[in-house]
């Protein structure tokens, strides 16, 4: 009995293949014999999914009647292989929960992959390096902003210590996901030919399972940076002035509170692309959640194969504006000012620093400088900012 | 003989041994130092005050909770994580049960390992950001502490880079890092994993001979 049941299991996983053969043979070959075409020959033009066109061109799938990219070959039958993309609903029964009902061939794979190739890597690279390129030129040209007038000796209490270690948690975090996150956008491209297919393979795989693995935690950090930092942190008309004033990088020091026009859209800019890539990586974490919940939200066109590919490129779009706007973060909280990073480190600045970057905040807290540093740093770290 | 074969044969056997012994070694020598006899009447059992000093110290209490719920909340999410990976993540019950007992316990599924290691990593690194950054927990801190607390991180983050085992150099790395946490266990504050209990009681114990709750 058992090997009944055995031979029986074995001849439906071996006929399988053949049936499913059979339904792709006859899906291509209907449409010709109704149109009584000579050849059934699969057309040139279907090469073009596995040799995608040169870098630059824009992504085309939808010609009309002639072979797209470069395919080669006589004769095209663009049509069919349209209807086979396109799918017909009711002649084939398409189980894939992420792709459409009735198509053979996703084409929205090929759209997103030369998305991600031609525009997302190409200009993503041109953004980080251009912004790396204008830091590394501001600096051999204005060298480190020094505080003027020197340091007074007397500190003011600037940050928390809650501020301060969700501050350095996000920024540890976003230094582990971009750093991942840029080798898995661009490794394949800078990586690979430098050191080779097996340890760029070993780089992809722990890039990818740490970037999975910290993901979630960024989320949470992210959440809590917002509601910490939020206080101080909206627009007033003082910021345009600052911002119309170039914030006193080529001369002249405009006014601004606790924080100036610069340091609250680093906030927002944080606050938003945070979000993005919160809601884009968990959709990506949880693809069987994410299909479900955009086909109900969106509609049926609206395939979870689809919107993966949509949340991915919306991920790594975000995830460059975040790592471009951080770079400058970061280079003016180290190298490119004076007195900026120890508010961070210590919890305190200097008065002149205060004065000079930060006037309106320093006449409200002026009565609290102090020479003692390390009264200074426990009253920050108090609270008593 | 490999890097790898190395780093899994004699420099596992070689750290393996060191840790064994070298926790031997340490409590052995907590014990053989005894203490003086106290000579003074019991006003309470000491038994009593030690079991409480445990039970006690591992819940905030005493009013100082503004103060400690920090150190609770994230002390816990990272030792539980810890915890959790250690023991029951996949590769390491296989690992028990392949070269260590011959049998094992059930792992905890994928998603149960993913929150684990994200609770572990989200404590370890708030319970080091703090470290740093509060004037007298860094002013306490010295080397052991920092690289105690860099150790373990390594052993972490290489364990769950190397997840998807398939590739030998995340592999080494991990079992490096593992080796050398292992070598350097027994000389180190790290050590409280297996005195933590030991020390409380005695405190506990002290001070419950004296009729006093710490």
């Amino acid at each position: 009995m058992v090997d009944v049941r055995r031979s029986v299991s074995g001849l439906a996983r071996g006929l399988a293949p053949i049936a499913l053969f059979l339904m792709l043979a006859l899906q291509i070959l209907a449409p010709s014999l109704a149109e009584a075409q000579s050849s059934v020959r699969a057309p040139g033009n279907a090469v073009v999914n596995a040799v995608p066109p040169p870098m630059g061109s824009a992504p085309d799938t939808a010609t009309q009647g002639t072979p797209p990219g470069d395919a080669l070959g006589n004769s095209s039958d663009s049509e069919s292989w349209r209807k086979i993309r396109q799918g017909v609903p009711g002649h084939v029964n398409n189980t894939d929960a992420y792709g459409s009902r009735g198509a053979l061939i996703e084409s929205s794979g090929e759209n997103w992959r030369l998305w991600r190739n031609d525009y997302v890597v190409r200009y993503g690279g041109m953004v980080l390096l251009g912004v790396l390129t204008i830091l590394a030129v501001f600096f051999a040209i204005r060298g480190r902003m020094r505080i003027s007038g020197g340091r007074t000796g007397k500190v003011i209490p600037r940050f928390s210590l809650v501020e301060r270690i969700t501050h350095w948690f996000v920024a540890i975090l976003f230094v582990f996901l971009g750093t991942s996150g840029l080798i898995i956008l661009f490794g394949k491209l800078l990586l690979l030919p430098l050191i080779g297919p097996k340890a760029f393979g070993l780089f992809a795989s722990a890039s990818l399972e740490g970037h999975n693995l910290f993901g979630p935690i960024f989320a949470v950090a992210i959440l809590a940076l917002f509601f910490v930092f939020v206080r101080g942190n909206g627009y007033k008309f003082i910021d345009l002035v600052w911002a119309i004033k170039g914030g006193g990088f080529f001369g002249g020091h405009p006014s601004s509170g606790r924080y100036n026009f610069g340091e609250k859209s680093w906030f927002w800019w944080a606050t938003i692309c945070g979000i993005a890539l919160t809601l884009t990586g968990f959709a990506m974490l949880l693809p069987e959640i994410a299909a479900s919940v955009s086909t109900a939200l969106v509609g049926p066109e609206m395939t979870g194969r689809l919107f993966l590919q949509f949340a991915h490129l919306v991920h790594a779009v975000a995830a460059i504006a975040f790592i471009a706007f951080g770079i400058g973060h970061i280079y003016l909280g180290t190298v490119g000012m004076e007195g900026a990073l120890e508010g961070m480190t210590r919890g305190y600045v200097d008065e002149n620093w205060a004065k000079e970057h930060h006037d309106l905040w320093y006449e409200e807290h002026k009565a609290h400088a102090v020479t003692d540093t390390v009264k200074a740093e426990t009253e920050a770290a108090a609270g008593h900012v | 003989m490999t890097l790898l074969q190395f780093v899994q044969g004699p420099l596992w056997y070689f750290a393996s041994a060191v840790f064994v012994l070298g926790v031997l070694w340490r409590l052995i020598a907590m014990v053989m130092i005894g203490k003086p006899r106290d000579l003074s009447a019991a006003r309470t059992s000491s038994f009593g005050g030690g079991i409480k000093a445990i039970l006690l110290h591992s819940v905030p209490h005493g009013g100082n909770l503004a103060r400690t719920i920090y150190h609770f909340l994230v002390g816990y999410a990272f030792h539980i994580g810890l915890f959790v990976l250690v023991l029951f993540a996949a590769p390491h019950v296989r690992f028990i049960e392949e070269r260590l007992l011959g049998w094992a316990w059930t792992p905890v599924p994928g998603w149960g390992f993913a929150l684990a290691a994200q609770f572990a990593f989200a404590g370890l690194i708030l319970l080091y950001i703090r470290r740093l950054t509060d004037p007298v927990m860094r002013k306490l801190s010295d080397w052991d502490d920092h690289i105690g607390t860099w150790l373990v991180f390594l052993v972490m983050l290489t364990g769950c880079l190397a997840l998807q085992e398939s590739h030998d150099g995340l592999r080494l790395i991990h079992l490096l890092s593992v080796e050398a946490l292992m070598i350097y266990f027994p000389f180190s504050r790290l050590m409280h994993a297996f005195t933590f209990a030991f020390s409380r009681y005695n405190t506990g114990a002290t001070y419950g001979r004296r009729g006093v709750t710490p």
